[in-house]
């Protein structure tokens, strides 16, 4: 069962949240939908993301490629260079560089689409909320027999309305 | 009364942004009509190009670069404007910027997809571009990536796809709002573009983080790419070009008519939209105080650059340094520094000047300057090589200057449908600023 709590308050949402996780509600089971990014304090819901680490080997992974590349096509096909090296790092060293950033981007971008769940399945059974101008809905899953107290906190905490749906 | 359009309510603020999107004035159809007559004529001219070959311009020995590499290089310095300010004013957290930052991300990418297409312009056998991308062929050549003009291939392909991008992510959740109230076709095209957007907790870290991650490395890509495009020319031994300081001299430069065309545009966006109230004095105030310290910054770097080649007296450079500030390129060269350093120095300076108008004007001259200082780079050098016999004059004929023409077109026809298909300030980012909130 899921329950959908519409607040007015950033405040209201942050002391919900504190309320229901003393309550034994864990962190994946909440959601918050808004028209704008909501800033809450930090510990009340915390997301933690991998986005720069994959950002990094984004980069890592696309500037060995590319010096790789480089340097086989250089083998490759041999270019008369009057004793200089057939392979030099510096005088190709823009294109790793580029192509490094280019990693970091694609990765980066890739990994923003996955983590939002942008390009992920999407679980139909989650009631997603409408959300009106200037309010923010908490979207909470409950256990059987836990409802009742978990709406009822909404509704202390500052929630304007609580609604229930679907199935958990 | 709320005095600043935060303090709005957001249905007001969206209403407001939205509702260019739905209207078509008659001056929007004038100009967009305008703008795609001259870009006919434009394409007509490169038509003519193809067919007759690269004699019907101005180009001839020694000048082989003339006014198509002049425009590359003006372009993609004014692709300058959007990601890298919009990027260092994301970064540095200055909360005047919400209204600035799409306009100027969307001159960004239009710019380089402009920019983009002179070199292969200028290639002559424009079907042969693809020669550049290193693909298996049956002679089994590689291209050359020791080329600088390999480096700029990658660095643009990189600067697109990273602005593109930058552009696109926080457009994401305006187009989930736009697909509530709209035409059946524009309903489709928002929801297709904006994923499935929710404005979940999930979806607005996953885009803050993004973004923020995405403002780092488009600073580091965007000098990267002004650097290589004044490579282009350093990494030549020719007289005056081969710089240490250019890589700086360019950026800067690249900032600097970034700045005017931001401002330039947003003028117009003021106008033509009706958005007084969120672009307001204190906007142009701020662009017009940074455009002043890039005028400043440009002016430093153009004396550095000259003295040294002055006071150095090599029989090479100084001849490029006489042809462009005492012969036949002067007049080029002090209206450079006329409308480069002497015009926004006067206007932005005095804080009483300082306006919208005042700003306005200045950027106009600065575009100019900034498109005359790539002149003076680009021809001056080549029209005097080291063998003083083989110097000459280029003169563009007018199929270079329709082709010019039409790029100018070409950016205010993008820039006009992209404002009637996007809200051309991010709505969403108008919530009320963390530290304003403290």
């Amino acid at each position: 069962m899921y329950l959908i709590g519409e607040f007015r308050e950033k405040e209201a949402v942050a002391a919900a949240i504190r309320a229901l996780r003393a309550l034994g509600v864990s962190p994946a089971d909440f959601d918050l939908f808004s028209e704008e990014p909501v800033e809450l304090p930090r510990s009340v819901l915390d997301r933690p993301s991998r986005m720069s680490a994959v950002s990094v080997g984004g980069a890592i992974l696309f500037g060995a490629l590319a010096t790789a590349f480089i340097w086989w096509t250089q083998q490759n096909y041999r270019l008369v260079t009057g004793g200089m090296p057939v392979f030099s790092f510096w005088a190709t060293g823009v294109i790793t560089y580029e192509m490094t950033m280019l990693g970091a981007i694609v990765a980066t971008f890739g990994w923003f689409l996955w983590e939002s769940g942008l390009i992920r399945k999407r679980d139909r059974t989650k009631p997603v909320p409408e959300i009106h101008p200037g309010s923010m809905c908490l979207r909470v899953r409950c256990r059987d027999g836990e409802t009742a107290q978990a709406a009822d906190t909404l509704r202390r905490t500052g929630a304007i309305e609580v609604l229930h749906r679907g199935e958990a | 009364m709320a005095t600043t359009p935060e303090l709005l309510p957001y249905h007001q603020i969206r209403e407001d942004l939205f509702r260019p999107l739905s209207r078509v004035s008659r001056a929007y159809m004038l100009v967009t009509v305008i703008a795609f007559i001259v870009g006919a004529a434009g394409l007509v001219a490169w038509g003519f190009q193809l067919r007759r070959g690269m004699g019907v311009t101005g180009l001839q020995r020694p000048v082989f670069w003339g006014i198509y590499i002049v425009d590359f290089v003006f372009w993609i310095g004014i692709s300058h404007a959007g990601t890298l300010i919009s990027a260092i004013l994301r970064l540095t957290d200055a909360a005047w910027r919400k209204p600035v930052t799409r306009a100027a991300e969307a001159i960004t990418v239009f710019a380089l997809m402009i920019g983009g297409m002179f070199p292969i312009i200028h290639l002559g056998r424009a079907w042969f571009f693809y020669w550049l991308l290193p693909y298996p062929n049956s002679r089994l050549l590689w291209p050359n990536f020791r080329s600088p003009l390999l480096w700029d291939l990658t660095a643009i392909v990189t600067y697109v796809t990273a602005s593109a991008i930058y552009l696109y992510l926080p457009l994401i959740p305006d187009m989930a709002q736009l697909v509530e109230h709209n035409t059946p076709w524009r309903r489709r095209f928002y929801r297709a573009l904006s994923l499935g957007w929710t404005g979940s907790d999930h979806e607005w870290r996953s885009l803050e983080r993004a973004m923020k991650l995405m403002a780092c490395i488009i600073l580091a890509v965007a000098v990267s790419v002004h650097t290589v495009v004044a490579w282009d020319f350093a990494m030549a031994v020719a007289p005056m070009w081969h710089s240490t300081i250019f890589g700086p001299y360019f950026v800067a430069g690249a900032i600097f008519s970034g700045i005017a065309a931001l401002i330039l545009a947003l003028v117009i966006i003021r106008k033509v939209l009706h958005l007084e109230f969120y672009l307001t004095r204190h906007h142009f105030d701020r662009l017009a105080k940074l455009l002043l310290l890039m005028s400043l910054l440009w002016f430093y770097f153009t004396i550095a650059e000259n003295l040294t080649v002055w006071y150095g007296n090599q029989p090479g450079e100084m001849a490029v340094f006489g042809a462009r500030t005492r012969a036949h390129y002067a007049p080029y060269f002090w209206t450079m520094m006329f409308l480069n350093f002497v015009v926004p120095f006067a206007l932005l300076s005095i804080r009483r000047l300082r306006g919208i108008a005042t700003a306005t004007f200045a950027s106009v001259c600065v575009l100019i300057g900034m498109w005359i200082e790539r002149f003076v780079i680009v021809v001056p050098t080549l029209s005097n090589p080291r063998l003083p016999a083989a110097s000459s004059f280029y003169t563009p004929t007018w199929i270079e200057l329709a082709i010019t023409a039409a790029t100018f077109a070409a950016m205010a026809m993008l820039y006009m449908i992209f404002a009637k298909l996007f809200p051309i300030i991010a709505v969403w980012e108008f919530k009320p600023h963390p530290q304003e909130e403290d």
